[in-house]
């Protein structure tokens, strides 16, 4: 199993979760090889240069998409099999308690006027992508991406007035929307989130656009298909198991995370085009 | 009241106990040896708590996070090696004060001055956790620019034989921060397509390779010509004048520390390095600096230590945590069913002063033991060079290795360790290298960050007044010098007249 996290990072956490009750379901041993370089770029050559037999599965994030859409020589999008999603954690648009934004309207309406700051993580990156899709779905200027190193500073800086609004996992900004620093405006989720009934999709609002930190399971095509599909329904029933579903809960996030091969790959798919429409528009994408 | 109490008596449990007892003796041990950091440590472990129960674990893993921060300066001193990037401000005076046989002066005083640091921000952490948290929230990037920035202009006067050689050897850290992919263009810099470098340069590759292999390879070199001096005191721990010595210096770096690590975004590495810079502006004994100052120890230990305290304000009052390891403290939180922000302090108070009383705990235990075992450490320096140096060196390619598992760390490592033989044959000096590293990628994305946020306009630093007030304090720091020697000259001027 192989992330591009280190160790304690919140994806190498999810590998760890799931890998509790793993080898029950596969008789056999999981560790966990942690390839930090090059956002993913060193784990997806760790994975092309083990043999396509499925014991070397990589855990996949939109990161790895963006880092092969700017690397031609790695293993490609085209070259992975989805297996199994771990987590989708669907995104809110937040602005803080005071903030003059007080509808979804309010902030369309600005931004159309000027090029609302979006908090995010560096630009090019995922959040980057999700900002760049949502800002064209809505029709408003091309936001401006001020960049932080992570979820927390930019809840922080969404409080502290140093941004407009911010698109933010719940679980990262959860503090501050139970204290009301924070108020929610758009999910950018597909349907309408149980802990946040009153606030509307960005479909209903007629912005084409969702938003979900994803992450799942992968291996080399190639992989021979009775393999994958055992992996498909082991990988499943062990995150099945109540201590990775008391993983997601008290992280925060969506109980219907795990899913099977083809709502992840669907997703995967989609992402990939978003990404690289908006890396081109934003002049990233090399050729 | 009731809860703090409540709090205490779970030191009574001695199931609890035993835990904060393991974990101070494991955070010692794995902060002690390069690589292994507290937080590796800690995620490793998280898995294992989940079964202990909530006070229990997170007492478990608080010890080790304070212990492991005292752990560092041990091979620090000893060998020139700091087991935690936040012990290498220690490295830089505790090494020579065991090289001129103060081993044991040096560990004793580590782990009193850390104990006070750590206790200190406990204490803070009590009393001010919800106030202090407020503050993290008017800190952004112009705020974070000004302060990096304030550290930075101390490099001139710290480390190597004249400013000149540190203002160079500062401006090389700086070089080095620039390396890796860009937060504000999404484009990598002088990675030149090597994946190992998109990242960054790592803190602690650089370190492990300045500080212990650069002294090894000028042991080597310097052995050729002499026998090593016998130490004589190694074993003496210090006493009531050295702690009276040490006292200014001990407080300066509480304070640093826990305001530092109370800020999301700066660490215990940052905070032990103004500590230093503070410690030495504010000494009375300052020409000590670079020879092996005692109070150049007492400083940066009591603030790295406070820096654990400062780091769990933002962890538990805010859900946001303060550094590597407070963010893996958090998951364990989360993972245990308990939600930190604002109203954890009224919902679960029991559960929160139970995390206190347990790194109180842990910092006294780790007090006694660093005291009654520094005799004990400082017999390292009697180890014959050629045992021990190997034997560091070995280490020191595990520590680079395995905190990513990456070879590139250990090339990086290797380089870091001939530059740091280079500079100690000419008379350079490790300390405004790293100061340039840890703070200088700081400087530069703060200050690309709060422009983007100004819209591009500079004057929007003066809607600042926190940072306005940080940019008035470098700058009297900066040109204090030249306006003394103005007075000084003056006055003589007046005298003779």
């Amino acid at each position: 199993m192989v992330t591009h996290a280190g160790v304690g990072g919140g994806t190498d956490i999810t590998a760890r979760m799931m890998m509790v009750q793993a080898p029950g379901v596969f008789r056999q041993e999981f560790t966990v090889v942690n390839r930090t370089a090059g956002s993913g770029a060193q784990a997806l050559q760790y994975l092309a240069s083990k043999p396509a037999d499925g014991h070397t599965i990589i855990l996949v994030t939109q990161t790895h998409l963006l880092t092969q859409l700017r690397n031609p020589n790695l293993p490609q999008f085209a070259d992975l099999i989805p297996v199994a999603r771990a987590t989708a954690d669907p995104q809110l648009v937040l602005v803080r308690r005071d903030s003059p934004f007080r509808t979804p309207a309010d902030l369309v309406n600005a931004g159309k006027e000027r090029s609302l700051r979006f908090g995010g993580t560096h630009v090019g990156g995922v959040d980057h992508v999700t900002i760049f899709a949502f800002g064209r779905a809505a029709g408003i200027q091309r936001p401006t991406l001020v960049p932080f190193r992570g979820g927390g500073e930019i809840v922080i800086n969404l409080v502290g007035g140093n941004i407009d609004t911010a698109v933010v996992n719940p679980g990262e900004a959860e503090a501050q929307l139970r204290a009301g620093e924070l108020r929610p405006l758009i999910s950018l989720a597909d349907t309408r989130l149980a802990a946040f009934r009153d606030v509307p999709t960005a479909k209903e609002l007629g912005i084409d656009v969702t938003g979900y930190t994803l992450r799942g399971f992968c291996v080399l095509k190639g992989t021979p298909e009775d393999r994958v599909t055992r992996l498909e329904r082991g990988l499943i029933e062990a995150m099945s198991g109540p201590i990775y579903k008391s993983y997601l809960e008290n992280t925060g996030q969506a109980p219907d995370s795990v899913a099977g091969r083809e709502a992840w790959g669907a997703q995967l798919a989609q992402f990939n085009r978003d990404g690289r429409e908006a890396l081109q528009a934003l002049g990233l994408l090399r050729g | 009241m009731e809860a703090f109490l409540g709090g205490l008596a779970i030191l009574i449990d001695p199931y609890v106990m035993l835990m904060v007892l393991l974990g101070t003796v494991l955070g010692i041990f794995v902060g002690a040896l390069p690589g292994i950091s507290g937080s590796t440590t800690i995620a490793l472990l998280l898995p294992m708590t989940i079964a202990m129960g909530p006070i229990p674990a997170i007492c478990f893993l608080g010890a080790i996070y304070c212990a492991a921060n005292f752990g560092g300066s041990i091979t620090a001193i000893m060998v020139n090696a700091p087991g935690d990037p936040s012990a290498s401000a220690t490295a830089l005076e505790g090494y020579k004060m065991a090289e001129k046989g103060q081993a044991g002066l040096a560990l004793g005083m580590s782990a009193i001055s850390s104990a006070i640091g750590g206790i200190f921000s406990i204490v803070v952490l009590i009393f001010a956790a919800p106030l202090l948290a407020r503050a993290a929230y008017s800190f952004g990037p112009p705020e974070y620019f000004a302060l990096a920035l304030f550290g930075l202009s101390m490099c001139a006067a710290i480390g190597g034989d004249s400013a000149v050689k540190n203002l160079i050897a500062a401006a090389l850290g700086l070089l080095i921060a620039t390396v890796g992919m860009d937060l504000t263009t999404g484009i990598e810099r002088f990675a030149f397509g090597i994946y190992e470098l998109s990242d960054g340069i790592g803190f602690v590759p650089v370190l492990i390779g300045l500080f212990a292999v650069g002294e090894m390879l000028d042991q080597a070199v310097r052995r050729l010509g002499k026998a090593e001096i016998i130490h004589l005191d190694a074993a003496r721990v210090p006493g009531w004048a050295e702690f009276r010595k040490c006292n200014r210096s001990i407080w300066i770096g509480s304070g640093i520390g826990t305001f530092i690590g109370a800020l999301p975004a700066l660490g215990a590495t940052t905070a032990a390095l103004i500590g230093y810079n503070e410690t030495r502006r504010w000494s009375k004994h300052k020409h000590e600096f670079g020879k092996g100052s005692i109070e150049g120890v007492a400083g940066p230990e009591a603030a790295n230590n406070a820096a654990v305290g400062g780091s769990m304000v933002p962890t538990l009052a805010l859900g946001i945590p303060g550094s590597a390891t407070t963010a893996i403290i958090l998951a364990a939180l989360i993972v245990q069913g308990v939600r930190p922000g604002p109203h954890l302090f009224n919902e679960q108070p029991t559960l929160l002063y139970a995390v206190f009383a347990s790194m109180l705990a842990a910092n006294l235990f780790y007090l006694v033991m660093g005291l009654s075992m520094a005799k004990l450490f400082a017999r390292i320096s009697l180890i014959p060079p050629a045992i021990l140096w190997p034997a560091v060196f070995v280490l020191s390619i595990i520590g680079a290795y395995g905190p990513n598992q990456s070879m590139g760390d250990v090339y990086v490592m290797l380089a870091a360790g001939v530059v740091g033989f280079l500079f100690r044959r000419t008379g350079f000096s490790p300390a405004p290298l790293i100061m340039g590293l840890v703070l200088g990628g700081m400087v530069e994305e703060t200050l690309k960050q709060s422009l983007i946020i100004f819209g591009d306009d500079v004057t929007g630093f003066l809607g600042r007044p926190i940072a306005l007030v940080l940019f008035v304090v470098t700058l009297a720091g900066l040109l204090w010098p030249a306006v003394a020697r103005l007075l000084r000259v003056a006055r003589a001027r007046s005298a003779s007249a």
